[in-house]
């Protein structure tokens, strides 16, 4: 079984210089978000995994491995606290 | 049902587009009909609102989660679309078509005799969804042109300086706007501001402040009320922002520039009606973010150093 990842219906958002803005109107609130976040919010408009999230960041940034795991995972902490993405078990 | 008398070019397309207000009680018709006239708005399509006054709120209970204002509710999105709209400060409501730039409104006889009071609350909150469905989006802000044609969006809250600097900079001969309601709209490849032509109302402190002479005291609001014209300005029926600034009151007047993520989340706070409605609301967040990818973005403390230095907004954003 393979963990995947997907953002909400009720996202929407739109960026400015890299950095963006993400309203959850399910919730009815708005959060904003950092040129990383923003990359990984657009690669989850359909699902993903945690592997491959890391891999549309190194492949982005210049970051090892390592440190782009920590940044996604913490990444995706936060979104699913705030339920601005869903998990499942493919 | 009611069309507007044409007077220059831009209510020509009031009455082309037929913005009707349907209501066989006339205090109620001639209220709501003369307050969309003085708007000087050129109505983006056709819209009707049709007023009931008097017996028992026509609406079912709605029990979808709401968004309160002072004196007003307002529900909207799923399941049935459509935006109901509450007002407590006499009892009225009124409910927007899901889709179509459509409203009914019932009035209780309360309401009716304290429209007025509704003009910047129930009535406006009215309009600003009636827009929605025709591609504006309601801003809370004000707007003008400086003397070197540039323009500026000033967006933020009540008590934040909007009106008094407003005044001020009417009184320097910019154009003006609006100095709190505006809509945000595709024009071309730009986003514009349409602002509402009202007078810009100034507290006390305000008038003190500028100095200011004449004006009309408008006792709900305890403000004294100027036209643009009246200070030395000009008005704007429309800006093309460069330019935004979300101020604050402080000691100094100072800016500093927005970082994005900062600029975009002030546009959202003050257009807050983009959090209802799914269904508009991709539309409505790209055009924020498009308006604020046009302007230079300044989060700007307003001290009262300005009045002493009128020329400091320009000094401080050449």
């Amino acid at each position: 079984m393979t963990k995947q990842y997907r953002r909400h219906d009720d996202i929407r958002l739109t960026a400015m210089e890299g950095e963006g803005v993400v309203l959850h109107m399910g919730e009815r609130r708005y959060f904003t978000v950092t040129e990383t976040g923003l990359v990984i919010l657009e690669a989850l408009k359909t699902p993903r995994t945690f592997e491959a999230l890391v891999d549309a960041i190194t492949n982005e940034y210049d970051v090892t491995t390592e440190h782009a795991q920590r940044s996604v995972q913490a990444f995706l902490d936060q979104c699913l606290s705030s339920s601005l993405i869903h998990e499942s078990e493919h | 049902m009611i069309n507007f008398e044409a007077q220059g070019d831009e209510l020509d397309r009031s009455v082309a587009f037929g913005c009707d207000v349907v209501c066989e009680n006339a205090q109620a018709r001639e209220f709501v009909r003369s307050w969309l006239h003085d708007a000087k708005l050129p109505w983006p399509g056709p819209f009707q609102i049709t007023i009931h006054v008097g017996g028992d709120n026509p609406f079912p209970p709605d029990t979808r989660e709401s968004f309160n204002q002072p004196s007003l509710t307002v529900q909207g999105g799923p399941p049935s679309g459509a935006v109901r709209i509450t007002w407590t400060y006499a009892p009225a409501a009124a409910e927007v078509h899901a889709t179509r730039p459509e409203a009914v409104v019932w009035l209780s006889p309360e309401a009716v005799d304290a429209a007025e009071a509704g003009e910047r609350s129930f009535f406006l909150v009215v309009l600003i969804f009636l827009m929605r469905r025709l591609g504006w989006y309601h801003v809370h802000g004000a707007s003008f042109i400086d003397p070197l044609g540039r323009g500026w969006l000033m967006a933020g809250d009540s008590n934040c300086g909007k009106s008094t600097t407003t005044a001020l900079v009417a009184s320097r001969g910019w154009k003006v706007g609006t100095d709190d309601i505006g809509f945000l709209a595709r024009e071309g490849e730009h986003i514009v501001s349409r602002g509402m032509r009202t007078t810009i109302g100034l507290r006390p402190g305000g008038v003190a402040l500028l100095g200011a002479k004449g004006g009309r005291y408008l006792q709900d609001r305890n403000k004294e009320a100027y036209w643009p014209e009246e200070l030395g300005g000009g008005w704007a029926p429309i800006v093309t922002p460069e330019i935004i600034v979300f101020p604050r009151l402080g000691e100094r007047t100072s800016v500093v520039r927005a970082p994005a993520r900062t600029a975009l989340s002030s546009m959202v706070m003050w257009s807050i009606w983009v959090l209802c409605e799914p269904q508009f609301a991709q539309e409505h967040l790209d055009v924020l973010g498009q308006v604020a990818r046009q302007s230079r973005c300044f989060d700007l403390t307003l001290g009262p150093d300005l009045f002493d230095h009128p020329t400091l907004l320009e000094a401080l954003i050449p």
